[in-house]
């Protein structure tokens, strides 16, 4: 199941660095892939993804694709913006927790408006890339 | 007998702008305020020069040119050192750590008399400027700061939640802002001194809703020092002294947001620390009398009232709102004003916290003064919370 791809007219504001290790994710997020790093040995899921298992410091870790679906912990709008997101501000930001079976993952992403759906903790939303003309940036909306 | 220490000198500049800007002709350099502030607070506790044998200074901000700067501020007092000299960084809690280290010093028995200082110097640089800076202070570089993420803006998700939990409104946190400013009238250390009201608060732009600009803190730039002794010292002194009588901390092992999710506005880690601290003490929070918190936003400081147990969950927002944590209050909160009206120097912050519990302690808080105060609390954190580090004091005249 792919993430909805939405297109904006102009280059991230802070591209993320990319590592070997890392870039299988962000390749997959360009094409609307939501996967991240499970640890093998205890289950868990952890984002941003690592190499090692934070909980029980396996270094045996898998990509696995996690559904697209989540509730709206927390969320601001940020109107006081760094300098180089200063032409996008106010944007909103926001805390997800994912539907990830028995280890929920609990995620920090930005958020974006979806008509008539004023943001209330407690709604559900949906993962979503935002396709910047020089790559992809995970973003939540309501859904 | 265990070796305990205690503060028994303070000396700051008044919270505001003093950082030039780099194209003025004449700069502030930060080693004349520095050295002027060590003999204020050295002459405040009564000790001597040779005395001083460890000196902790908090990491100065990128814009001070000085490089090494506790090296280069030893050299200028003259100052041997026996025991340590060193600048300590960590973020929000970088003061908290200093004061903290140079505890160690005594209570390692390496000096009888520590110093714990430091200068922070931003306010000439623009917000949008420093927040470039700051913005990769929380959260992770390539996943959150890319998304725009900033320092405040998760403390601002922690109002949001609170009010979805129990109903709290920004009234009773602006509240905390009317009541800190009013603290910080009082206080000649204070940035922001000019009473303001809860219209007024509510009035302001938004910057992080729902945190308007007066419960947020501003920019600021501040220097303080303090003059810690060991107890045998501080009696010696014939003054009064603000003893140390525990300690607590913690991190909660999360860096920003806890990927397994909890609830995020309980602040566990100022929870457990305070509760270390207490029992070191070996007092319950009812005890406590006066508490300067490390609470950057108004909503900050609602949040640790409850995690260190002045109140249940859910009952800082009003208790802040009755005006139980004003002056003369159930239990007085930020008398000096706080990080919003006090300021906010980030990383000298709890030097003045500890300058003002210092001051409480000691009985010369003037009209900020909470009568009798016997007990208080001082918290560091870093993070939104993610570790805290708490001291419990208490009056010795």
């Amino acid at each position: 199941m792919t993430l909805p791809l939405i297109p904006v007219a102009r280059p991230r504001a802070y591209p993320p660095r990319v590592s070997a290790f890392t870039q299988p994710f962000w390749e997959g997020l360009a094409q609307g892939t939501w996967q991240t790093t499970c640890c093998d040995a205890c289950g868990k899921f952890t984002f941003p993804p690592k190499p090692v298992c934070p909980h029980c410091w396996s270094d045996s870790m898998s990509w696995k694709a996690l559904g697209p679906s989540g509730t709206l912990y927390t969320w601001t709008r940020i109107h006081s913006a760094p300098k180089v997101f200063v032409d996008e501000a106010p944007y909103a930001v926001c805390v997800v927790d994912l539907d990830a079976g028995p280890h929920r993952l609990r995620i920090a992403t930005r958020l974006v408006e979806r008509e008539g759906k004023p943001f209330e903790c407690g709604m559900p939303v949906e993962l979503v890339v935002l396709q910047y003309e020089d790559g992809p940036m995970l973003a939540s909306r309501p859904l | 007998m265990t070796r305990r220490v205690a503060i028994v000198g303070t000396s700051a500049i008044p919270v505001g702008r003093h950082q030039t800007r780099a194209d003025e002709p004449l700069q502030v350099l930060e080693q004349e305020i520095m050295t002027r502030l060590v003999i204020e607070a050295v002459k405040d506790a009564g000790v001597e020069k040779k005395d001083i044998g460890s000196l902790v200074l908090t990491l100065p901000r990128p814009y001070t040119l000085q490089k090494y700067f506790s090296t280069f501020l030893v050299s200028h007092l003259r100052l041997n050192c026996t025991g340590s000299v060193l600048e300590v960084m960590g973020n929000g809690m970088t003061a908290a750590v200093a004061f903290d280290r140079a505890c160690d010093e005594i209570l390692l028995g390496r000096t009888e008399v520590a110093l714990a200082c430091g200068i922070n110097m931003e306010a000439a640089t623009p917000a949008s400027e420093h927040a470039m800076s700051s913005m990769r202070t929380t959260g992770d570089v390539d996943f959150h700061a890319a998304s725009g993420f900033i320092p405040i803006s998760w403390y601002a998700m922690d109002a949001m939640r609170y009010m979805h939990e129990y109903g709290a409104t920004r009234d009773q946190f602006g509240a905390v802002a009317v009541k800190n400013r009013h603290h910080a009238s009082l206080n000649p250390l204070a940035q922001y001194r000019k009473p303001i009201t809860l219209d007024e608060v509510l009035a302001q732009r938004p910057i992080v809703e729902p945190l308007g600009l007066y419960d947020v803190p501003g920019r600021s730039d501040g220097a303080a020092c303090l003059v810690l002794a060991s107890e045998d010292v501080a009696k010696s002194l014939g003054r009064p002294y603000a003893l140390v009588r525990g300690r607590g901390f913690c991190h909660d092992g999360s860096h920003q947001i806890n990927e397994q999710p909890n609830d995020m506005t309980e602040l566990i880690a100022a929870k457990q620390a305070s509760a270390t601290a207490y029992a070191q003490a070996g007092i319950g929070a009812g005890q406590i009398d006066v508490a300067e918190f490390y609470a950057p936003c108004t909503v900050v400081e609602v949040l640790v009232s409850e995690a260190v147990g002045f109140f249940g969950r859910g009952e800082g927002a009003p208790a802040a709102a009755e005006g139980q944590t004003a002056l003369g209050g159930r239990i007085p909160i930020s008398t000096s004003g706080g990080l919003t009206s006090r300021g906010h120097p980030a990383y000298v912050t709890s030097l003045y916290n500890y300058c003002e519990m210092a001051d409480q302690l000691r009985g010369r808080a003037g009209d900020r003064q909470v009568k009798d105060a016997r007990m208080g609390m001082t918290t560091g954190e870093l993070g939104n919370y993610n570790a805290a580090l708490v001291h419990v004091m208490e009056a010795q005249r």
